[in-house]
């Protein structure tokens, strides 16, 4: 086998844990990558030119796992900000597929990243991270939230845990694999 | 190097972030657009003697294989600049490209292999 590269987005809303989940299963401390963005203002009153224009960078954190001595699995968490869409795109390209991280204090919070993955048939899972101890939720009522299709696998996690996120990972890879053609 | 940088979309809505386009040796996106940021190098046994400081600083980060974003992580350089240095390098034969994770049907086999790695962790 050639040397390899694979793709795992962790996404969720903000705060919901997605950077934890990286830091508990990868290999290395998660490394930070920054992309440059540029704000276009353009407005009817456009006479500050170039130079009223920022530049600001966001931020994806990242780890690894080496699998064998072939191939690598990369971790990325997508930006905590949603309105970045277009990095999401980048990492979603040739991805096995997402974790979608939510918080069951903020359900909706993670509703745009179910959403992405659902109208892209990116295959994900849902990994419920509790928090605080037990949930008010029942899973039908997550399930309900979020509007998901009954086929997404919904994990309960401790995204801090190695065991739990791996328990994710593994749920995904699973999903992942239950979608392909079937073996030649 | 020239490096420059321009605002490459002028007609987005006001105060919308879009991603800066960044001008390195003439160019503003990889040539290989399959060059994802999970995608691996290594460096290549050739004379480096004739390289900028900036591509000799990527390839010695390159002595095993390395992903695009982990250069960047470590040398702190922006996504946009990073992928396409690496590009220009592999380009002029300094570096080997692994296997890109953009691949439209991933294969069952790396798959396998993936799900066992995940179990011995
Ligand atoms: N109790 C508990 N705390 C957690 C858990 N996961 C994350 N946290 C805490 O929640 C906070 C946010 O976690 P992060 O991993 O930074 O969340 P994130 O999704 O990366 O956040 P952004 O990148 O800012 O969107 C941190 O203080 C974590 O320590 C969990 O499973 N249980
Ligand atoms: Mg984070």
């Amino acid at each position: 086998m050639d040397r390899t590269s694979v793709k795992i987005v962790v996404a969720g809303g903000f705060g919901t844990g997605k950077t934890t989940l990286v830091a508990s299963v990868s290999e290395i401390p998660p490394l930070t990558t920054e992309e440059l963005l540029t704000e276009a203002s353009v407005g009817v009153d456009d006479t500050t030119g170039v130079e009223g224009k920022t530049t600001t960078t966001v931020a994806l954190d990242f780890g690894r796992i080496t699998i064998s001595p072939d191939v690598v699995l990369y971790l990325f968490g997508t930006p905590g900000q949603d309105r970045f869409w277009f990095m999401w795109d980048e990492l979603a390209q040739g991805a096995v597929g997402a974790i979608v991280l939510v918080d069951t204090r903020r359900l909706d919070s993670s509703f745009p990243a179910v959403d992405y993955f659902e109208r892209r048939g990116i295959p994900f899972v849902t990994a419920v991270n509790r928090f605080f101890g037990e949930c008010d939720y029942t899973e039908d009522e997550i399930r309900g939230a979020l509007e998901l299709d009954p086929k997404v696998p919904l994990v309960w996690c401790d995204a801090r845990d190695r065991g739990s996120s791996k328990l994710a990972l593994i749920t995904l890879v699973r999903h992942a694999m239950a979608r392909l053609p079937a073996r030649a | 190097m020239t490096l420059e940088t321009w605002d490459g979309d002028d007609e987005s809505a006001a105060g919308r972030f879009v991603p800066l386009y960044v001008l390195v040796n003439g160019r503003t996106a990889p040539r290989d657009s399959s060059l994802d940021l999970a995608t691996q190098v290594v460096a290549l046994p050739v004379d480096t003697r004739r390289l900028e400081p900036e591509y000799l600083e990527i390839l010695r980060r390159c002595d095993g294989w390395i992903s695009v974003a982990e250069i960047g992580a470590y040398l702190r350089m922006p996504l946009a600049i990073t992928k396409v240095m690496v590009d220009v390098l592999i380009e002029q034969g300094y570096l080997e490209v692994g296997n890109p994770a953009q691949q439209k049907i991933i294969d069952r086999h790396v798959l396998d292999a993936v799900l066992a790695g995940l179990e011995r962790l």
